[in-house]
């Protein structure tokens, strides 16, 4: 996997002083902000796509585990390696399986969102009140029907919060999947590293990428736990 | 005059008949535990009555309640609500027919009041207006404003809460309730003010209720019947608490109801259910106090005798000191 530094910096911009200086140039931002629009939306997709499939895999763990407590030990020890193993190290590990691509950086993102989601679904469900759930039984809720409308959604905050937290690190970690070969934001940094302009856009779209996915799940998280806002009056 | 239903009493919308509830020598045995943790209990509640099971923690009072829904299971012997065993029903079916009322309430905090007191009737498929119907009835029942059944239970306070505990309870009229120690997290004010509520209430509903408590004082209030309950889960007493108080069947009983057990029993009578004598003058007394706090006032006032009124303020006669004590002798 040999990487060859772009100069991005055109011919015609030759005879911008800004970007002969290497400064931060808005005029040249504004003249090059297309190049940057496919790598962001492979970036933003890229990330989705691995926190849903992270998301599915993780709380199916989660919901096995909840009910064979004696699985969340080995669970929770096979993601955390999983959740260890530096990124680049897993995307030459599973070169020889899939290829460079997409496929590659889609499972070693999802990998790391693993840990993460299944340790708080089960944090949350471990947080639902003894007496809720006492409560439920007692009034001839099945164990199916207890789970579904009463342990989970008590966990809905717990959970939520490990989604904002995958969805955060996977925004950065889809930044090297471009070593992979997968594109993304993280391959216009690379591209030229040494043009502040180009680093500061790119990195930045990241950044705001971040914090906008961020946000929109914790709007979503006020949105459907409707209870965590009203308190005693 | 349209026809009378006089099968069931009148409320709301008419109300289930209770059912008789047995325990014939049911037992709880935990493995590895030496002793078992109810022992061969069997007593009879009719149809109607608040039984309280009573005793020092440890007693197996709890677990002896918590086995009718079945929250824990029958180790030997059998329990029959309404004749029927528990062990052959479907355990789900049989917990939503039991009403389920516990100290820490348990009410859901992601549902508002009006999703958790319809609990048990989704559960059973009730269509829409007619849980909307119970839901305001039940309100209506606990004296709670229609406009709190948006709210979050965290919103409510303690004795709201406890009180939607109840009206969820009974949001199905199930014929037999289990309420576990269910006013033991209430400061004593409202204590005494929710179970003077739940009293009427039962007035109105006539359940079969099994009451859970650590408070003598409680269980000879609330208990048509006590079942007093000793270490290593055996019955003790099942009586009437006048009997109780009269007769303690042992000094366990006599030790667990109190040296005061004379003017316990003076708490059970209103002065109006006693025989007056002719008024000898002396401080007023209301007609409707009860006979232990009309002593309280005797000797607050350093009287030997009182003048009992009714609501009008008028002489209806009068209690003495040696009455009392005659009383509080029988």
């Amino acid at each position: 996997m040999i990487l060859a530094q772009l100069q991005i910096r055109g011919e015609d911009d030759a005879g911008d002083s800004c970007v002969a200086d290497n400064g931060f140039c808005p005029s040249w931002i504004a003249d090059n902000w297309e190049r940057y629009q496919d790598p962001f939306l492979e970036h933003l997709a890229l990330t989705l796509i691995s926190v849903a499939i992270g998301f599915v895999i993780a709380f199916g763990l989660a919901l096995v585990a909840h009910r064979r407590r004696w699985l969340i030990p080995p669970i929770t020890q096979i993601t955390g390696i999983l959740y260890t193993l530096p990124s680049v190290a897993l995307f030459f590990l599973l070169l020889p399986l899939t290829g460079r691509g997409k496929t590659t950086a889609v499972i070693a993102l999802v990998a790391y969102t693993l840990l993460i989601i299944f340790r708080n679904v089960i944090t949350g469900l471990e947080g639902v009140p003894a007496e809720a759930r006492d409560a439920g039984r007692g009034m001839g809720l099945t164990p199916r029907q207890l789970l579904w409308r009463v342990e989970l959604p008590l966990a809905l905050p717990a959970i939520m919060a490990g989604l904002r937290i995958a969805v955060t690190t996977t925004v950065g970690l889809t930044a090297l999947v471009f070593l992979a070969g997968a594109g993304g934001l993280g391959e216009e940094i690379f591209n030229d590293m040494q043009f502040r302009s180009n680093v500061v856009v790119a990195g930045g779209l990241c950044v705001l990428l971040a914090v906008v996915l961020d946000l929109l799940v914790l709007a979503a998280q006020k949105l459907i736990t409707p209870w965590t806002r009203k308190v005693a009056t | 005059m349209p026809p009378t239903h006089t099968a069931q009493s009148e409320g709301p919308s008419g109300y289930r008949e209770a059912v008789e509830l047995e325990f014939a020598e049911a037992t709880k045995r935990y493995p590895g535990a030496d002793s078992p943790a109810v022992d061969g209990l069997s007593l009879t509640v009719p149809a109607g009555e608040i039984c309280v099971f009573v005793g020092p923690s440890g007693c197996g009072k709890t677990t002896a309640m918590r086995m009718v829904n079945r929250m824990i299971d029958i180790s030997s012997g059998d329990i029959l609500v309404g004749g029927r065993s528990v062990k052959d029903r479907d355990v789900d079916e049989l917990r939503r027919e039991i009403g389920y009322v516990i100290q820490q309430i348990g009410l859901f905090p992601h549902r508002t009041i009006a999703d958790n007191i319809a609990t048990v009737p989704r559960l059973l498929g009730w269509d829409r207006p007619k849980i909307n119907a119970r839901v305001e009835e039940l309100l209506d029942l606990i004296g709670l404003p229609q406009d709190m059944s948006k709210r979050y239970p965290a919103q409510l306070s303690g004795g709201q809460r406890q009180r939607v505990g109840v009206a969820r309870a009974l949001a199905a009229d199930p014929p037999l309730m289990l309420m576990d120690e269910p006013f033991g997290a209430i400061d004593p004010i409202n204590r005494e003010r929710l179970q003077n509520e739940f009293l009427r209430l039962q007035a109105e509903i006539r359940k079969t209720i099994v009451f859970v408590t650590h408070d003598i004082d409680e269980a000879i209030k609330m208990g048509d019947r006590i079942a007093i309950l000793q270490v290593g889960g055996k019955l003790a007493q099942y009586a009437t608490p006048s009997e109780i108080l009269l007769h303690p069947a042992n000094e366990f009983v006599e030790d667990f109801v109190g040296a005061d057990r004379a003017l316990k029993r003076l708490a059970l009578l209103r002065v109006s259910d006693i025989e007056l004598g002719p008024s000898n003058g002396g401080p007023s007394i209301r007609d409707t106090a009860l006979v232990r706090d009309a002593l309280s006032d005797l000797l607050q006032h350093g009287a030997l005798h009182g003048n009992v009124v009714d609501s009008g303020g008028r002489t209806v006669g009068g209690i003495s000191m040696e009455a009392l004590a005659r009383l509080a002798k029988a």
